[in-house]
C-alpha cells in the first residue's frame, strides 16, 4: 500500500500529476477517519460531511492514477467499516474503492482545480457512493435502503462545500515539481 | 499471451474488479441469510449446485449411452440366461397348474366318495383310449389286482361314464356310454318315463323306447334307472338335448353330463348299492319313491367282486329279479348291452318282451360278457 501511495509513483505522461510529501496521504486519510469518528459524538451535524470520501476524491483526482486511487479508496473504506459499529466489513470499502477509481479516471480527463468543478465533482461522487451503498444494502444485506432522500441531498451539498474548502487546504501539501 | 497483454493494458480495471470482488466475498462471508447460512455459502451452493446437476446429467447421459449401446456384450448372454430361466419357470408353472387341476379333480372325487360312504368305490385314472376311432372305450389304471371286474360301473361326481368291459392285471377297459354298443337303463327324471340310453357313436347317446305320447322337454334330466344291474338308480346320465317324434319311438338325443372326451379321473363302483342324493340341488337326479317301487333295488355285485355282500343277499337275485316287469313304459329289461333286446312300446306288452327275454338279458348283464 505504501509503495502504491508513494508520491514517486508513475502516472500517465501527458497529464499533470501532483505529488505530495512523504506520508502526507496516509496521515491525511488517518486524520480524516479520526475526525469523522471524533466529531460524530458532538452532534449529528458532523454526519452531513463525509471526510473520508473527500480525502478519497481529492487524492484520486490529484494523483490521477486509477490503481492508487482505488487502493486508497479501499483502504479508507475498509477502515471506516472497521470503525463503525454495525457495518459489515467491506460495505464502505467497495463504495470508496469505486469512488477512488472513478475520481482518478475523471481527474485525468477534466479540470479539477476550479472550485466549482470540485464542488460538482464531490456532489456527483457523493451520490454515486450513495447509489452503490443502497444497491449493496438491497442486494447483499437485504435492507431496503433509499437511494435519494432530502437529508442525503443536504448532506451532498454540505460535503461538496466542505470539499471545496478541504481541497484548497490539501493543495498546500503538494510538492512543487 | 493475448490474455496477458489484455490484462496488462487494462490493469487498473482488472485490479478494480479484483478489489471489489474480494470485498464482496468479505461481505458475503459476514452476512447471514435465512437459516443462519452465510451468504458466501449460499452463493457457493447456488453456483456449484447447477454445475453439479449439469455434470451429473451429462455423466448419466454418457453412462446411459455407454451402457445402452456399447457395453452390451453381456446382454446377449444375460438374455439367453433369462430366456432359459423363463422357459424353466413356464414349465414349472404348467406343472403346478396341472397339479392344482389334478388336486381339484381328486378333491371332487374324494368329496363325492365321502358323501356316499355306503357305496364302495375305487378311484382310477384314465391312462389310455381306444385305438379304434369307431369305438368309445378307454383304459384305466385299475385291474384284476385291484378287484376290478367286468360290468362294474364307472362314474364321476358329475355323472356316469360307462362300464368295465375287460379287465387285465393292472388295467381295465371301459366302454363309454357314447359307444354304439353301450346301453344304460335310464329314465326321465320329471315324468319317470323309462327308456334305454344307447350310445350312438358319432351322433352321441340317445334315449330309446319312449313312446311318442310321452311328453318330453329339452333340458330334462335323464338319470339311471338301476335296471341294468350296473349303475345304481338315480345317477345323472345327462340332459335331453333335442327330441322329435319317430317311428315307433321318439328320437331323443341326450347330452352326457360328463365330458367323455376329457376324462382324467373316475370312480369305479364296486357295488350297485343305491347312491342317495345328499344335497337339495341334487334332486334333479333324484327319483320319487313311488316311481321306483317296481325297480330292482337289490344290491348287486358283479361276478368275482371282492366286496362283502350284506347278509341275506343272493348273488343270483339280480337275474331273478330281472324277470319282473320293468317299467310302465314297457321297455325291455335293461342289460349292459341292449343288442338282442326287443323294444316294446309303452303301456303295451308285446309277445317278444316276455319276462324270459328280460331275464335272459339280465343274466347277460350280470354275468356274461355282453359285447362279445
Amino acid at each position: 500500500m505504501a509503495s502504491v501511495l508513494n508520491p514517486t509513483a508513475q502516472s500517465e505522461s501527458n497529464i499533470e500529476v501532483h505529488r505530495f510529501y512523504s506520508g502526507a496521504v496516509i496521515a491525511v486519510a488517518f486524520l480524516a477517519l479520526i475526525l469523522q469518528a471524533f466529531l460524530h459524538k458532538y452532534g449529528t451535524w458532523s454526519e452531513l460531511v463525509d471526510l473520508p470520501l473527500l480525502v478519497t476524491i481529492y487524492f484520486g483526482v490529484s494523483r490521477r492514477n486509477p490503481v492508487s486511487g482505488l487502493l486508497l479508496g479501499a483502504a479508507i473504506g475498509l477502515t471506516q467499516d472497521a470503525l463503525s459499529h454495525d457495518n459489515p466489513i467491506g460495505l464502505y470499502g467497495i463504495a470508496k474503492t469505486l469512488v477512488g477509481y472513478v475520481a482518478s479516471s475523471v481527474g485525468a480527463r477534466i479540470d479539477t482545480e476550479h472550485p466549482l468543478s470540485r464542488f460538482a465533482l464531490v456532489f456527483v461522487l457523493f451520490h454515486f457512493q450513495q447509489v452503490i451503498l443502497a444497491i449493496m444494502d438491497r442486494v447483499l444485506l437485504n435492507h431496503p435502503a433509499p437511494m435519494f432522500t432530502l437529508r442525503l441531498l443536504l448532506s451532498s451539498f454540505a460535503t461538496a462545500a466542505a470539499g471545496v474548502v478541504l481541497f484548497a487546504l490539501l493543495d498546500r501539501l503538494r510538492r512543487s515539481s | 499471451m493475448a490474455d496477458m497483454m489484455f490484462i496488462s493494458r487494462h490493469r487498473p480495471l482488472a485490479l478494480l474488479a479484483a478489489a471489489v470482488l474480494a470485498q464482496v466475498m468479505l461481505l458475503a462471508y459476514q452476512i447471514k441469510r435465512e437459516h443462519d447460512v452465510r451468504l458466501l455459502r449460499y452463493w457457493a451452493a447456488e453456483v456449484v449446485t447447477p454445475t453439479g446437476r449439469a455434470g451429473t446429467w451429462g455423466f448419466s447421459r454418457v453412462a446411459g449411452v455407454w451402457e445402452g449401446y456399447f457395453a452390451l456384450h453381456h446382454a446377449h448372454v444375460e438374455n439367453e440366461q433369462l430366456k432359459a430361466e423363463l422357459g424353466e419357470l413356464q414349465l414349472r408353472n404348467r406343472e403346478l397348474e396341472s397339479q392344482a387341476a389334478e388336486g381339484q379333480r381328486l378333491a371332487g372325487l374324494l368329496s363325492f366318495h365321502e358323501a356316499h360312504p355306503e357305496t364302495s368305490m375305487l378311484a382310477a385314472q384314465v391312462i389310455d383310449a381306444s385305438a379304434d376311432p369307431a369305438s368309445r372305450t378307454m383304459f384305466i389304471n385299475r385291474g384284476d389286482r385291484d378287484h376290478i371286474r367286468r360290468n362294474m360301473g364307472v362314474i364321476t361326481p358329475e355323472g356316469i361314464v360307462g362300464k368295465i368291459v375287460e379287465t387285465y392285471p393292472t388295467k381295465s377297459e371301459v366302454l363309454l356310454i357314447s359307444d354304439k354298443d353301450s346301453g344304460v337303463g335310464a329314465l326321465l327324471a320329471d315324468t319317470r318315463t323309462h327308456g334305454v340310453v344307447k350310445g350312438g357313436g358319432d351322433s352321441g347317446p340317445h334315449l330309446d323306447y319312449v313312446v311318442n305320447d310321452e311328453k318330453v322337454h329339452a333340458g330334462e334330466v335323464v338319470v339311471t334307472s338301476g335296471e341294468d344291474r350296473i349303475f345304481p338308480k338315480d345317477l345323472l346320465v345327462g340332459k335331453v338335448a333335442e327330441f322329435h317324434p319317430g317311428n315307433p319311438f321318439q328320437v331323443i338325443r341326450v347330452a352326457p353330463a360328463v365330458r367323455l372326451d376329457r376324462l382324467e379321473d373316475v370312480l369305479v363302483l364296486l357295488t350297485q348299492q343305491e347312491i342317495a342324493p345328499k344335497k337339495a340341488d341334487d334332486t334333479s337326479a333324484a327319483a320319487s319313491p313311488s316311481a321306483t317301487e317296481d325297480i330292482v333295488q337289490t344290491e348287486t355285485v358283479p361276478t368275482g367282486s371282492p366286496i362283502t355282500l350284506p347278509a341275506g343277499t343272493n348273488p343270483e337275485a339280480p337275474a331273478a329279479n330281472a324277470s319282473k316287469p320293468a317299467t310302465t313304459t314297457g321297455a325291455p329289461a335293461i342289460g349292459s348291452n341292449m343288442r338282442g333286446a326287443k323294444p316294446v312300446p309303452s303301456k303295451s306288452v308285446p309277445p317278444k318282451a316276455s319276462g324270459t327275454d328280460r331275464q335272459k338279458s339280465s343274466q347277460e348283464s350280470a354275468g356274461s360278457t355282453p359285447h362279445q
